[in-house]
């Protein structure tokens, strides 16, 4: 598996260029970071659809679970902030192991089910309040260290942080999807029935990209509450964990690995930054105009159409 | 022109030049940054407290006379993270401090980003005691849970009641009151009983029968929203049970309420800061008001006065601040732990975690398609009808 002169150059940037170029800016890496968190909910949701072949509509209870499971951790057990997050995927993996029943169910009833799920885990975070803290929720959770005299919980490193955590789960993406199993799972959205009868236990690769899918959703709520440093069930749990993540995630193109990243980056800072300027109150018309436009002109979304752009480019030079 | 005249002159110059240079340093545009949710879940409520700020900076550049203040509004969109942003984006703009902010979800981590950019930030719009616990001492709130539980209580105890069924939603703010209201009560010897139902519900009949029949209270206690209120006070006019009175919080006892709901809201109460008409007896009061019914053409509401208040004296601290000179050396924050001042609330006072010690709601009845304060009796403008109830 190679990477190609334009991802190094890309990853390069993500790296220097942009603490160098907008650092100062809080407001701007405010913006680059929570569109970030959006990308990796996207990039989770668009694994399970583009390789699972399933449509979750419960990804918030993924991301609920992991928040409270490292939010939990550091608080009460004094775990360092760094293995909680990691523990806070694994929380999630478990809180999917529920959802296993499920699986047989296809399309619309296991959207359905999942989110039912995601509303079970709500109530649990709500009712066990000895321990989650109930509605009240959970305020000061521990922010990011400081290691080797560089602070991971300022702007600069909760960003570095997001976008290693997000490159390794392209990493984890682009591994599955080159292995042996890949294949078996994009032949499964062609035909389940068809990979059964060569003696794919589809069942199995389904359960598996769902825990793969839970832990990194898992990790980025878990990242998330230490961010932000406060947690409640109706924050945690929030359908807008799942909607905003479809949008970005088919705007930049969900069939590809770095179009659910692409197009949370794009939907979000386009819109706080551009639409809101122009709209302050509404702005998110145009960003449902542009959503439409793009599923009628280029139903595979965003990155696709770059890729049609360039190729003609390349074509005509 | 000899000598002596070209010092003269020069001299005369730089006196106006430096006279000039001090009146513009003395009617210094002051920007004060607004963080609040103009869309999303919380758009309606944070419209009300924008209502209140703009009224604020009306009366404030017309009445100081010296300073003027400039607000800069950032919608956070009901949303933490934006909320974060949206307070970022303020002190990039040059504010000296934040007012607004609604929910404790979006005040907490709003309120923290303000404290790391050294920025003050006050706010009527979370109640969660959390927020005063976490040590931020650039942290303001003009109100409180306990504010809301004592006006319940007051009332219960006025009413000489003994027993009460409570019914809330699982909703943080709502829990956290019906939880320090049953303590209290029950501390009182009376009997309580807890009815908790999820935000998502709308039948409560359920939750009615249970208290016609097992509890049989004598006043039935409501923590909740306006969709809340709605769905009880029409389950309890089908199920008739024999309370004598039917109490809420916030947004119940509102002229919102009198117009849309006339037939469910006959003698309920629920906390408001000023009956319905509107009374001023204060001269900020009517100041309030008429500056309020001039920019809007409405009767101000709960959200308005509060947005008022909270902006008011944020105002004013600035204004200190700017006079000593400290506007940038943490005067802010340091004039709003010394505010001392009546206001359409009552005394505002903060304690050293930033809580104003002297909130104390007040408790209103919708009677006759108006709303009465009943308590406290010092600022009462019309008698408790009790027992009474909308069926």
């Amino acid at each position: 598996m190679k990477m190609s002169r334009t991802g190094l150059a890309l990853i390069a940037a993500a790296y220097i260029a942009v603490p160098l170029l907008l650092g100062s800016n809080n407001y701007v890496m405010s913006l680059v970071v929570a569109a970030m968190i959006i990308g990796g909910i996207a990039l989770a949701w668009a694994l399970l659809g583009n390789l699972g072949g399933m449509v979750s509509f419960g990804h918030s209870a993924f991301f609920g679970v992991g928040a409270y499971v490292s939010a939990l951790l550091t608080m009460k057990a004094g775990v360092p902030v760094l293995a909680a997050m990691l523990l806070g995927g694994a929380g999630a993996v478990l809180a999917s192991l529920v959802m296993l029943p499920v699986l047989r169910l296809k399309g619309p009833y296991f959207a359905l089910a999942i989110l039912a799920y995601a509303h079970i885990f709500k109530i649990i975070a709500t009712e066990w309040s000895s321990v989650t803290g109930g509605s009240a929720g959970l305020a000061s959770v521990p922010r990011f260290p400081e290691l080797m005299g560089f602070d991971f919980s300022g702007k600069i490193g909760s960003y570095l942080i997001i976008l290693t955590v997000l490159l390794a789960f392209v990493a984890a993406y682009r591994a599955i999807r080159a292995s042996h199993y890949g294949i078996a799972l994009r032949a499964m959205h062609d035909s389940e029935d068809a990979t059964r009868v060569v003696g794919v236990n589809s069942t199995l690769l389904k359960a598996v990209m769902l825990f793969v899918s839970a832990f990194m959703t898992g990790v980025v709520g878990a990242f998330n509450v230490h961010y932000i440093n406060f947690l409640e069930p109706d924050y945690a749990f929030s359908g807008l964990w799942v909607t905003l993540p479809i949008v970005a995630a088919i705007f930049g193109g969900y069939r590809t690995i770095v179009g659910p990243l692409a197009g949370a980056v794009t939907v979000y800072l386009v819109d706080q930054l551009v639409f809101k300027n122009l709209i302050p109150s509404g702005h998110q018309l145009i960003l449902g105009a542009l959503l439409v436009a793009m599923i009628i002109f280029s139903p595979g979304g965003l990155i696709p159409l770059l890729r049609k752009g360039f190729g003609r480019k390349h074509a005509a030079a | 022109m000899d000598c002596n005249c070209i010092i003269r002159s020069k001299l005369g110059l730089a006196a106006l030049a430096l006279s000039l240079t001090a009146g513009v340093a003395s009617a210094e545009e002051l920007l004060v940054g607004a963080e609040i949710p103009l869309t999303g879940s919380l758009a309606r409520v944070g419209a009300g407290m924008n209502e209140g700020i703009s009224v604020a900076v009306e009366v404030f550049n017309k009445t100081n006379g010296k300073h003027t203040i400039k607000v800069i509004t950032a919608d956070d969109e009901s949303a933490p993270a934006k909320a974060i942003a949206a307070v970022e984006k303020l002190a990039g703009q040059g504010v000296v401090a934040i007012t607004g902010g609604y929910g404790s979800n979006n005040i907490g981590p709003a309120s923290d980003a303000a404290n790391k950019l050294g920025l003050p930030y006050i706010t009527s719009g979370g109640v969660d005691d959390s927020l005063t616990e976490r040590g931020i001492k650039t942290f303001f709130r003009i109100n409180n849970t306990a504010g809301y539980r004592k006006a319940m209580v007051g009332l219960l105890d006025d009413m000489k009641v003994k027993s009460a069924s409570v019914i809330y939603s699982t909703k943080e703010a709502t829990a956290d009151l019906a939880k320090d209201v049953q303590k209290e009560l029950a501390a009182k010897g009376m009997t309580v009983g807890m009815h908790a139902f999820d935000p998502a519900i709308t039948d409560f009949k359920p939750i009615i029968n249970k208290i016609r029949l097992q509890d049989k209270s004598e006043v039935i206690l409501m923590a909740g929203y306006e969709n809340d209120y709605v769905g009880i006070l029409r389950a309890a006019k089908v199920l008739k049970p024999d309370v004598k009175a039917m109490i809420g919080v916030w947004s119940l006892a509102t002229p919102k309420m009198v117009a849309d709901f006339p037939d469910l809201m006959p003698s309920v109460y629920g906390t408001a800061l000023l009956p319905f008409p509107a009374e001023f007896k204060t001269a900020d009061g009517k100041l309030f008001a008429d500056t309020y019914k001039k920019l809007y053409n409405k009767e101000p509401d709960y959200l308005g006065q509060f947005g008022y208040v909270q902006s008011m004296i944020l105002f004013e601290a600035i204004a200190r601040a700017a006079d000593k000179g400290t506007l940038k050396k943490g005067g802010v924050v340091q004039e709003l732990a010394r505010t001392d001042r009546e206001t359409l609330i009552g005394r505002v006072q903060f304690n050293d975690k930033g809580d104003n010690v002297n909130f104390v709601h007040r408790m209103g009845q919708h009677q006759n398609g108006k709303i009465a304060i009943v308590w406290p009796s010092d600022a009462a403008t019309g008698k408790m009808s009790f027992p009474g109830v909308p069926w």
